[in-house]
């Protein structure tokens, strides 16, 4: 046998993958990529929705340094996210290690009712905040009673101290499950080993314990940071005059139709939220570790009574007025009214008039939700399954390309698909359901994306080059092998991207038209209509609707749904 | 019925065009017998697991030919080569029984039910699991011994043409391992189907194959049977790959003989122990050397005795391992040293001398032996 040494051509591919693959990669480049490269293009032109190629102007950006309405949205913006994140930390942190570390009863209790806060729509919880604090809150109404001989009034809820104390209370599950997951799963070992070489309990958690959960730390405050700085449904609805970056990109597109200069908010609002991303992805590097030992031993964990008394009232304190919203709405969907200390005129009429007045919104939502959720599901498994097994040459940007919406805020989304679709665009996609089921998807597929990137991560390749082996093809493999291994975080992917969408407001409320209106949209026209009592029977059907769902997939996969939400 | 396989020129270049390409394969050339049980042995990062790889179809080589009997098969995507292969990991499915486990070659064959099953009770008595198979668990409620007997049984049942083992006794504890690398070989001679079993143990290589090859940094050193690669490593590597050698510097004074530097002690070995290249001068400096048993510990010095320091003494049951240091212009490690008996007057850190036995030594090229 005789063979030339010429290098030999290469293996004859099966070329489906190739085509299937492609698929994902268009929709990215048209409903992403484009949309995106023309916001940043429109942030350079002058003010108005016109798309004019050669006219450069920066006044969207000088605005930020003239305009004091800018300028003072930019700082409300600062404030509010940095406010959050710092006071998330500080209630969040103690939570999670006194359900973690000491022995309270109802741990499990607990941390079921801690993810709820971050399972309700934050809009919700503002206008609950609304009831119980506003102009007419009951709280505020009974402390004033109680402090009207010294003389002093509590303030409204409108304004900073609104909006920071109800993303604190909606957002410090974040912290307090990733805190808790941190100091829960910490090997004992390696603090027994510090106590054995002489350090105190204080000592062994400055030195040994907090530097190990820094990175579980970290995480959470970038959730909550980016979740702070892109919400638009609090400032909305009890910001009062206070702007703040999305609200101001909704106004300018709401009230003026100035895409240009929203595009330029746009771009400042990314900006910093990529800013603190690169300084929190510094900062993580820099403490992340590997765990060497091989044995684990469990946490001890405190049993002196003072310290039980303190976390379990602590704890307790902090859930229960995380959760008055939640009663709150409850108790306002019955009743006509709500001005003093109780409410007055129990009714049925905001639940029985749902059929006749919200039909057209619950379909929507449902219908809206549901496509957008398959589409991203499908889209999110397939890019998950080429960066993770082809491991094409562009795999990181492909990734950064998917990651990208998941800090984008909302409005931002909105923006640059109005940009891109909008007035005399080539594609016109304005007011219709397509553009609201891209947005979703654009902005959800990182929740699948990244559920099945880390199942396939995990799974170990030769599973699927044995059925290779055994005589497969590749489609047939994905079928029989890759797609039923996956499937379970697909559907996990699936379920948080269903539960959020139902009650997304933030992209829909740029994007609606009438024909388009949804759930959502309709509570908060509601409640800015001053209807608080139709807004909460919405509201507690939504609720009800996602409860339903998670506590099913909770049921299904015994999976906690915090570990679901804790992505990013 | 079975075939042979023969490599012809392979090499395997990974990142080519990159500042540094690995050769992972560079010329490599053999054949397997039909029926063989073929071990392929080296320490890790020598391309075994490619080599293994390329066989499958599961890596695409930059040159070289592949062939399966006559056919050459190095275009052919391994979906289509009709193989059956035993991952390190097993990886067994976990979402389907260990019926439809083994079942599945036979399905993506679209073969009828009735003879599916005809064929997976056969190969699950084959391999001695007609118990569990009655009970027809998922494969993670199996015991480790289990689970690689059912990965071997769905590699085996669809026939397959060559048969290919990766590490597939790593993931099993050490007494089962021994077993089950006899029950490997039970098996394989049962089906007579050509196979490669790739293993870093040397121990478990020698155990179970008709013949080795030993690779380093993608080039074969040797081919043979085991007891050819132990009497007769053709270098320094292989002889302290396959068990254990000693290696003492040397200068070379006759055509097979060598003088151990700093003593006046020379060395005369037989020709055919003499692996120099041919043509090397007088005065080179070579190794010389020299099994555990090969050597013995004296107590009185000689003409012939290297002076020694006892630094270790392990009982290892038949034979008295003593680790001993010499001179660092000889060798900077330690000698292991194979006694029959337990030296009474020898305690550790002890001066002692060392004497080689009798015209056993090998004369290797001084090179890198690691």
């Amino acid at each position: 046998m005789s063979h030339d040494p010429v290098t030999i051509k290469k293996m004859r591919k099966d070329i489906t993958p190739y085509l299937i693959f492609s698929i994902p990669l268009i929709f990215m480049m048209i409903f992403l990529m484009y949309p995106m490269v023309l916001t940043i293009l429109r942030a350079f032109m002058p003010s108005g929705n016109k798309l004019q190629m050669g006219a450069f102007s920066i006044d969207g950006f000088t605005k930020f340094f003239t305009s004091s309405m800018y300028k003072k949205a930019l700082n409300n913006s600062f404030i509010v996210s940095l406010s959050v994140t710092g006071l998330c930390i500080l209630i969040g942190v103690p939570m999670g290690y006194f359900v973690a570390r000491v022995k309270i009863p109802g741990k499990n209790f607990m941390l079921s009712l801690g993810i709820l806060p971050i399972i309700m729509p934050s809009f919700v919880g503002a206008f609950t905040w609304v009831i119980l604090l506003g102009r007419q809150g009951v709280i505020r109404h009974f402390l004033n009673l109680l402090l009207a001989p010294l003389g002093i009034t509590i303030p409204t809820i409108y304004g900073m101290f609104g909006m920071i104390l109800c993303m604190t209370l909606t957002y410090y599950p974040f912290v307090f499950q990733l805190a808790y997951g941190a100091f829960a799963s910490a090997n004992a070992l390696l603090e027994e080993a510090g106590m054995l070489m002489g350090a105190s309990r204080w000592y062994i958690f400055r030195t040994i314990t907090f530097p190990l959960i820094l990175p579980s730390l970290g995480a959470g405050a970038l959730l909550v940071f980016v979740r702070a700085i892109g919400n638009f449904g609090i400032p909305a609805i009890i910001g009062g005059d206070k702007y703040v970056l999305p609200t101001l990109i909704y106004f300018r597109v709401n009230g003026f139709w100035d895409l240009n200069g929203a595009a330029s908010i746009a771009i400042v609002n990314v900006a910093i939220t990529a800013f603190v991303l690169y300084l929190q992805k510094r900062i993580v590097s820099r403490h992340e570790y590997e765990t060497i030992s091989a044995t684990h031993s469990e946490i001890k964990q405190h049993d002196g009574k003072a310290i039980r008394i303190i976390a379990f009232v602590y704890c307790t304190i902090i859930l229960v007025v995380s959760l008055l919203p939640q009663v709150t709405i409850i108790v306002m969907s019955f009743f006509e009214k709500w001005v003093g200390l109780f409410p007055e005129g129990f009714t049925l009429r905001h639940y029985t008039r749902i059929p006749a007045h919200s039909h057209k919104e619950l379909f929507n939502t449902f219908y809206l939700s549901i496509m957008a959720t398959v589409l991203a599901a499908l889209l999110g498994s397939l890019v998950a399954y080429i960066t993770e097994r082809k491991k094409p040459k562009g795999a990181a940007l492909l990734d950064m390309s998917i990651m990208m919406p998941f800090i984008l805020p909302g409005t931002v989304v909105s923006v640059a698909l109005l940009s891109a679709f909008s007035g005399n665009s080539i594609i016109k996609l304005t007011g219709t359901y397509t553009i609201i089921v891209i947005s979703y998807m654009v902005r959800r597929t990182p929740y699948v994306y990244r559920s099945v990137a880390a199942s396939l991560s995990q799974l170990n390749p030769s599973l699927e080059e044995a059925s290779t082996i055994a005589g497969a093809n590749w489609f047939y493999t994905f079928r029989r092998v890759s797609v039923p291994l996956i499937m379970p975080a697909i559907i996990s992917g699936s379920i948080l991207t269903l539960t959020t969408l139902l009650q997304e407001l933030s992209t829909t409320i740029l994007l609606y038209s009438s024909k388009t209106r949804t759930v959502p949209i309709q509570i908060y026209g509601a409640v800015a209509d001053g209807k608080l009592g139709e807004a909460s029977a919405l509201s507690v059907v939504l609720l009800i609707v996602v409860f339903v769902i998670v506590y099913a997939m909770n049921r299904k996969q015994g999976k906690s749904i915090a570990s679901a939400f804790k992505m990013g | 019925m079975s075939l042979n396989l023969t490599y012809s020129k392979i090499h395997k270049i990974f990142d080519p065009h990159s500042k540094n390409p690995v050769h992972a394969l560079n010329d490599v050339s053999f054949s397997i017998e039909p029926g063989e049980l073929f071990c392929l042995l080296g320490p890790s990062g020598c391309g075994k697991t490619t080599l293994l790889r390329a066989t499958a179809g599961l890596e695409t080589i930059t040159s070289g030919h592949i062939l399966y009997g006559d056919t050459d098969m190095t275009s052919i995507p391994p979906f289509r080569r009709n193989i059956g292969m035993v991952f390190q990991s097993f990886a067994l499915y976990p979402h389907m029984n260990i019926f439809e486990n083994v079942a599945y070659g036979l399905r993506v064959r679209k073969m009828e039910e009735k003879e599916i099953r005809r064929r997976v009770t056969e190969v699950m008595e084959l391999v001695g699991l007609t118990e569990e198979l009655k009970r027809n668990p998922s494969p993670t409620g199996l015991s480790g011994g289990q689970q690689q007997r059912v990965a071997i049984a769905r590699a085996l049942v669809y026939d397959p043409d060559i048969l290919l083992l990766d590490e597939p006794l790593a993931n099993l504890d050490a007494k089962l391992r021994r077993y089950m690398r006899a029950e490997i070989r039970r098996i394989q001679k049962a089906t007579n189907i050509t196979t490669i079993f790739v293993t870093h143990d040397q121990e478990e290589a020698m155990a179970i194959g008709d013949r080795l090859a030993v690779l380093r940094k993608g080039v074969i050193e040797q081919i043979g049977t085991s007891d050819e690669l132990y009497t007769n490593p053709s270098n320094a590597f292989v002889s302290n790959f396959i068990g254990k050698m000693n290696f003492f510097n040397a200068t070379l004074v006759g055509s097979h003989s060598a003088k151990i530097d700093t003593t006046t002690v020379v060395v005369d070995v037989k020709p055919q122990r003499s692996r120099l290249n041919a043509g090397l001068a007088r005065g080179s400096e070579i190794f010389v050397g020299a099994r555990p048993e090969q050597l013995e510990i004296v107590e009185e010095e000689s003409e012939q005795t290297i002076a020694a320091t006892v630094q270790i003494i392990q009982h290892l049951g038949q034979v008295v391992r003593y680790e001993v240091l010499l001179d660092k212009a000889i060798s900077l490690t330690t000698m292991e040293i194979d006694m029959p008996h337990y030296l009474s007057n020898v305690r550790e850190q002890d001066s002692v001398f060392i004497r080689f036995r009798e015209g056993m030594p090998f004369l290797f090229n001084r090179e890198e032996q690691n």
